[in-house]
């Protein structure tokens, strides 16, 4: 008793027992092997499954009759073995190439009669071994997870992988599968091989067959090495494809986030939108998604190719498409980077300077000030869109820079230089005039704009405002903390201020100043040691532990208390003495 | 060195020719072409001729049809196109000579080994 199977034979239906089935699977498959360098292979494959299924149908006497052995073998009594397919330019070997190893008899195909979409799914189903329902949950899962980018993979499949047409594609489709029990069958085949030989070297180790014996033996360890090879090279096939795979699914899901525009809040879309790169957003997006992807998918195709042998080629027109598409993409992205360098080629500036009535005798109170409206934050290198209080969309920077310096005239004075860049001298000018800052000075106490702003048509071209203070010497300053981060970095235009020269009372001399209120410079580190841990060296971790024996409290009726405010020092018969930013105050009660 | 090898590419060698010449008169399909050439013993299997038919069909000698059958596949039926003509009658030539060459040799051969 034998299961049946039913086949398609050129369009006509077959019950073949499935020992049959079997043997015409193999007599088919060695047949295409036999033609694998004769032109037009798949056609002569027809011809001959329509001949047979001539000769099946002759042979049915009733239609309910099971094709068996004795069908198939008289019908390849009919037909010829596999060597007799060959044409007379491979008949001159003596040897018919049809014996040569074959790793193995399975490929990919899609199977289109047991399909969804495209039997991509079904066709992996076979040639893996497993249920198509498996791979398709697992297209399912990866297609979630990746927001749906993992389709492009299903559909470049589609269009590569051939479809199984003929009988033959269909058998091959269905072999021996791919997996490790039968590779490592197939190597220990290969060491069984390899020692048969060598055991026959040694019965005949004087006879004649020796030499052709110990070729055999070579040969065998050969085909080892070959498979081996051929599992490493699949290896590499399947990190290439994993590395395309995955950057053509980054590249794709890039080009949706940024092309749709809102999707995501990219934190760097304002800074495109200002810089004015003279295309749109898309475009660009566009363009770079061409020239890393299309790479890229050769790339991904040289993976597939080596991992799948029977790849349809996605034809030269196509690959000159893409070619010419990438071509195009780099220049046009090198024309728009040449554009941008160019419309920042020249710089321009404007200076405007404002006395400050500050003399030798006076405080000068220092402060940033930023607008609420726009930024609760007062630091330096922010760039961003925003809106001003007439709901104008205006660009907004923290690009300022602070310098201050010593100056021998009995006033101080303030100078604001704006400065952008643009394509030719006179647009830079003209940007950095259209610069909007603003500087207000009131009774002792300046307040400088912590941030700059332009409308939003003047682009972004590093806009920047630099603000110069010339102090008068024996004139003393205090600064607020929030100016540390506006002018660090300032010491190449002469800036006299350190980082950490805030909320102390200092007097200015010639390029320099002296700090008031630092009653020694140990105080003075030992306060900052409060922001600036991670700075210290080691010569100042040895004064830091001499403060605290400074500071030590001899007295027990005397508290001593420092934080970020101030020192205050107290003591039982209640005197006080207080050191903060509005001076010193010695209290006695 | 085989006498089968050498023997099938005797065969071969004329093969096309015969099936040309199968088809100078009328159209025919594969299982015609292939009892002709059978009963003359020209072919022992059938797989011999499907890639020649392919091959002389690409090379433009022969052209093809289909046509139903009843209860069978559909049937290919071959002809010679014109190219296919003037080919044959060039084979035809080619083969008279070749023909009276070799009985001109052969027969010599022999009345040396007399």
């Amino acid at each position: 008793m034998n299961k049946t199977v039913n086949i398609n034979l050129a369009g006509i239906f077959f019950h073949i027992d499935e020992t049959a089935y079997a043997k015409l699977q193999h007599y088919l498959e060695a047949i295409r092997r036999s033609l694998t360098n004769t032109q037009g292979q798949d056609e002569i494959i027809a011809d001959i499954e329509a001949r047979i299924a001539e000769l099946f149908n002759e042979k049915i006497k009733m239609e309910r009759q099971v094709i068996g052995t004795k069908e198939v073998e008289e019908v390849i009594a009919v037909m010829g073995q596999p060597e007799d397919y060959m044409l007379d330019e491979e008949i001159f070997e003596d040897e018919p190439g049809y014996t040569r190893p074959v790793a193995s008899g399975k490929r990919l195909f899609r199977d289109t009669e047991h399909s969804y979409i495209g039997g991509v799914s079904s066709g992996l189903g076979h040639y893996l071994g497993i249920g198509a329902i498996w791979v398709r949950l697992l297209w399912i899962l990866l297609t979630i997870l990746s927001s749906g980018a993992f389709i492009l993979i299903y559909i470049a499949l589609w269009i590569f992988v051939p479809e199984a047409k003929t009988t033959a594609d269909k058998l091959s489709m269905r072999g021996e599968a791919v997996n490790i029990t039968n590779i490592e069958r197939k190597i220990r085949e290969g060491f069984d091989d390899v020692s048969g030989k060598v055991r026959s070297v040694d019965y005949q180790k004087y006879g004649t067959q020796a030499k052709s014996g110990a070729s055999s033996a070579a040969k065998g360890i050969g085909s080892v090495i070959l498979l081996l090879l051929n599992i490493f090279v699949k290896l590499i096939g399947i990190l290439i494809l994993l590395i395309a795979g995955t950057t053509l699914i980054g590249l794709f899901i890039g080009l949706f986030t940024v092309g749709t525009f809102g999707l995501f809040d990219a934190p760097w879309a304002d800074y495109i939108e200002l810089a004015a790169i003279g295309a749109p957003l898309w475009v660009l997006s566009l363009l770079t998604f061409f020239a890393i992807g299309i790479p890229f998918f050769f790339l991904f195709i040289l993976g597939l190719k080596i991992l799948v042998k029977n790849l349809k080629s996605i034809g030269t027109p196509a690959k000159l498409v893409l070619l010419g598409l990438w071509l195009l993409s780099v220049i046009g992205l090198s024309v728009l980077g040449i554009q941008q360098a160019t419309a920042r080629a020249f710089d321009g500036e404007v200076v405007l300077t404002e006395p400050l009535p500050v003399t030798p005798q006076d405080t000068l109170y220092l402060s940033m000030q930023s607008n609420p409206q726009y930024s609760s934050e007062v630091y330096r290198g922010d760039v961003k869109i925003t809106y001003d209080e007439n709901d104008n969309k205006i660009m907004y920077s923290n690009n300022v820079r602070l310098v201050v310096k010593s100056t021998k005239d009995s006033v101080g004075r303030m100078e604001i230089v704006k400065l952008a860049e643009g394509s030719d001298s006179r647009d830079a000018r003209n940007r950095a005039e259209n610069i909007d800052y603003n500087a207000s000075y009131d009774n002792g106490k300046l307040f400088l704009d912590s941030f700059l702003t332009s409308d939003i048509k003047n682009n972004f071209r590093d806009q920047e405002v630099r603000i110069t203070l010339f102090l008068p010497e024996g004139s003393t300053l205090y600064a607020d903390r929030n100016i540390s981060s506006f002018h660090r970095g300032s010491d190449y235009y002469g800036n006299i201020l350190k980082y950490n020269s805030y909320e102390n009372y200092l007097q200015i001399t010639n390029n320099g100043y002296i700090c008031e209120d630092c009653e020694t410079e140990d105080s003075e580190d030992w306060e900052t040691d409060e922001w600036e841990n991670d700075d210290w060296d080691n010569d100042s971790r040895e004064e830091e532990e001499d403060t605290t024996n400074f500071l030590e409290v001899r007295e027990d009726s005397v508290k001593i208390e420092i934080d970020r405010d101030g020192i205050r020092v107290n003591d039982a018969n209640s005197k006080q003495v207080r050191i903060n930013r509005n001076g010193i105050s010695i209290q006695k009660s | 060195m085989k006498i089968e090898n050498t023997k099938a590419q005797m065969r071969k060698g004329v093969l096309e020719y015969c099936i040309l010449s199968v088809l100078r008169d009328n159209d025919a399909y594969v299982a015609e072409i292939l009892d002709t050439l059978k009963d003359a013993k020209l072919l022992v299997v059938e797989g011999t001729i499907y890639p020649l038919l392919t091959r002389l069909k690409n090379a433009g000698l022969l052209h093809y049809r289909w046509e139903e059958s009843t209860g069978g596949p559909p049937r290919k039926y071959y002809g010679l196109t014109s190219t296919g003509k003037e080919f044959l009658k060039e084979l035809t030539y080619t083969w008279e000579e070749l023909q009276t060459a070799v009985t001109i040799v052969t027969t010599q051969k022999n009345k040396n080994h007399e």
